[in-house]
């Protein structure tokens, strides 16, 4: 249901900038303007072009794409039987995932059908395309379909690290996965809807979660585009999704990564499903939080600088910030590229707020990213107010490239 | 690898949209619906010109017929034993009674006040000693969780009413060719429901659930191989895929019991064996989606 005053659009190849500089760069996008953005509170679509994200390249561009202010990720199980239906798999989720981001329209259909799409991607209603970002989980390598031998050589099965003991299998896992973003939620759960319905009967869901994010007006690399849930600024340290250098360096598999060769342009996503003690924090005393965190609440700043923009000169290593990067020689090779968003999930059966953080983090070796990091922050003291509930390991898909390949095209060939 | 050119969306894999509209959720609808089923006649188109079709229809109303005097019989065997307080023989006939209605279930809408009559659960009242709550399930409370029928008696002799009348309004009632194509696709929505078989929010007390769920699909394959020398010329695509998701929920089925043998507990029914089954029933129900505008139907 797009808007219907609009022709049928080819699907536009233009590639939809991201979050450095995204306030011009998205304006720029078609004549669009993203009002969390802009700061605008009227949407405008005078574009002829239709807006959308490119399906097409050498990286699936959902991962570098720009914060966005509604999110989900869903682990997910296949029941086809052998590698050829796995492929037919491949190539219905392609079509879905490229007919979603392109923002081209669906298919009319008489009354007598059920319409082909979901009814939440009207442009009237503000509605804009959401990316998706498709995995690949540890058990996809197993006997089923012969592709053992192929499996990326650091995926695994997420273990079970320090304070892990409410991670449950039912919320962790799965053949693939998918993540979406998007400016609206309606945007987000048109996309998974859309998704599945094209795989039903070959794709069970097994868990997922959606969220949120508030997103600064001046968002750009360096400061943080919003809070996570214990209202302390998250994401100031991430690195620029727009520089190719960096996400060749932090990111994408590179040939000399002794990676299998089909998994080159494709990358590691560590998904945690963070829960956080909100009442618990909320009567925290300010001092403490902002010593476990190691950032001033209001400012940011790292403790005893003046500005979020400020870098951290550590005089221990307790603090959240400190462990999870350290600054020292050395530990740039664990940095990583965040990209998750905050959840609340209503109450969990002792009334307490179900709420917390969906922490996605892709990079280039799972060892030296989010293994590493991770390693670093168990027994940190935070760890008393906040809980793992799940997720996993993924390997995500490298980009389909720019002919008429499926997304894994090249783990199947 | 396949070309990743073929067309967009067209497949029958892609259909979705639950067609709740066509429940009996109208004002017209009973009160206390056991389960929100059955199809409101003016939704649906009343005509058509596919001859198939119309056979079908004539057909339709044949199987309705056959299973209406199944349901009463097998419902009389049911209603004695209450009566008789022969517990051990009414829990054992309880599933089989059920089965003609959950075969032709997506009818009851049809004909007013009748699902909430009979097939009505607790939920919908004060509580399942409410008066007002009537029909199997009613009977199944006794059955399984008061363990006494001195009450019971004349709550099957109000099943057997309720159920007469249903069977008097047939030779009158309406059968627009819709009624086939969603109600085979109801009849699947029914069992996957959040209150449905599926989650076995249905058969409660008895755990008799697999009993509805392969009478529900029974009642579906019923339809399909009424509308199929339609379907062949229609859409023969849908057709195969119709019957390969049901050999494949059948197949399910069958780990679970028969109606020979009986079905098991449903409590027995493992998380893991539930999700399977919601997908064989997801991936039907996508394709039963396509039947009415593939048949023309509005």
């Amino acid at each position: 249901m797009e808007d219907n005053s609009e022709k049928p659009k080819g699907i536009s190849r233009r590639k939809f900038l991201g979050a450095a500089g995204a306030a011009g760069a998205a304006a720029a996008t078609a004549g669009f303007a993203w009002p969390l953005l802009k700061n605008e509170s009227t949407y405008s679509a005078s574009s002829n072009e239709s807006l959308g994200y490119n399906f097409r390249g050498k990286h699936q561009a959902g991962v570098t794409a720009p914060r966005m202010p509604a999110g989900l990720v869903a682990g997910l199980d296949v029941r086809v039987d052998d590698k050829r239906e796995l492929e037919q798999l491949f190539v219905r989720l392609s079509e879905s995932i490229e007919l979603l981001m392109s923002g081209a329209r669906y298919e009319d259909r008489s009354g007598g059908f059920p319409p082909a799409d979901t009814g939440l991607n009207d442009r009237a209603d503000g509605y804009v395309p959401p990316w998706v970002v498709l995995s690949v989980g540890d058990s996809l390598f197993d006997s089923r379909f012969g592709l053992a031998s192929l499996k990326p050589r650091e995926l695994q099965p997420m273990p079970k690290f320090n304070n892990d003991y409410m991670v449950k299998p039912a919320t962790s896992h799965g053949d693939l996965s998918v993540a979406i973003g998007g400016v609206t939620h309606e945007s987000v759960i048109h996309g998974f809807r859309q998704l599945m319905r094209s795989v039903r009967g070959s794709v069970i869901p097994k868990w997922t979660r959606s969220g949120f994010n508030s997103i600064r007006p001046d968002i750009k690399p360096g400061i943080a585009p919003g809070r996570n849930l214990m209202g302390f600024k998250d994401g100031t340290a991430n690195p620029d999704p727009q520089s190719d250098s960096s996400m060749n360096e932090i990111v994408w598999v590179q040939p000399n990564d002794l990676q299998p060769e089909w998994a080159l342009g494709g990358t590691y996503l560590a998904v945690r499903v963070i829960r956080m003690m909100v009442e618990f924090w909320d009567r925290t005393r300010l001092n403490e939080q902002e010593e476990l965190i190691g950032r001033s609440r209001d400012s940011g700043a790292p403790l005893g600088m003046k500005k979020e923009t400020d870098e951290p000169r550590f005089t221990s290593f307790e603090s959240h910030i400190a462990r999870a990067n350290p600054r020292t020689s050395g530990s740039e090779e664990n940095l990583m590229l965040r990209n998750g968003f905050n959840y609340a999930d209503g109450l969990d059966g002792n009334d307490q707020m179900d709420q917390g953080l969906v922490f996605l983090s892709y990079q280039r070796s799972l060892e030296k990213g989010f293994i590493t990091v991770q390693r670093r922050l168990d027994g940190e003291a935070l760890e008393e107010y906040i809980r793992p509930l799940g997720g996993g390991f993924f390997f995500v898909l490298p980009g389909p490239g720019q002919g008429s390949d499926p997304l894994g095209a090249s783990l199947l060939a | 690898m396949k070309s990743f050119n073929g067309p967009k969306v067209g497949g029958l894999l892609v259909a979705l949209t639950l067609v709740f509209a066509a429940c009996g959720s109208d004002d017209s609808s009973s009160s206390g619906s056991g389960s929100s089923t059955g199809i409101s006649a003016s939704e649906l188109v009343q005509e058509t010109d596919n001859a198939l079709i119309e056979d079908a229809v004539d057909g339709y109303r044949a199987y309705i017929g056959e299973q209406i005097a199944a349901m009463q019989a097998e419902t009389a065997i049911f209603a004695d034993a209450i009566r008789a307080g022969d517990a051990e023989a009414a829990a054992a006939a309880y599933p089989i009674s059920r089965r003609p209605w959950e075969r032709i279930e997506p009818i009851a809408g049809l004909i007013e006040d009748i699902d909430g009559a009979v097939d009505a659960r607790e939920d919908d009242f004060d509580g399942p000693m409410d008066p007002t709550f009537t029909g199997w399930h009613k009977l199944e409370y006794f059955l399984w969780e008061a363990g006494d029928l001195s009450e019971a008696g004349p709550f099957a002799d109000q099943l057997e009413a309720d159920l007469q009348t249903f069977a008097d309004a047939l030779p009158g009632l309406e059968l627009p060719p819709g009624v086939l194509t969603v109600g085979a696709q109801e009849l699947i929505e029914e069992v996957a429901a959040p209150d449905g078989k599926l989650s076995g929010e249905e058969d409660r007390y008895s755990g008799t659930d697999l009993y509805d769920f392969k009478a529900n699909v029974e009642g579906a394959e019923a339809l399909i191989e009424l509308l199929t020398p339609a379907l062949e010329s229609a859409d023969h695509d849908l057709l195969d895929a119709i019957e390969a998701s049901f050999d494949e929920l059948n197949n399910q089925l069958a780990q679970f019991g028969s109606f020979a043998d009986g079905y098991v507990h449903y409590d027995e029914v493992t998380e893991d064996q539930r999700s399977e089954l919601a997908a064989a029933l997801g991936e039907l129900a996508e394709s039963l989606s396509m039947l009415n505008g593939t048949l023309g139907l509005e």
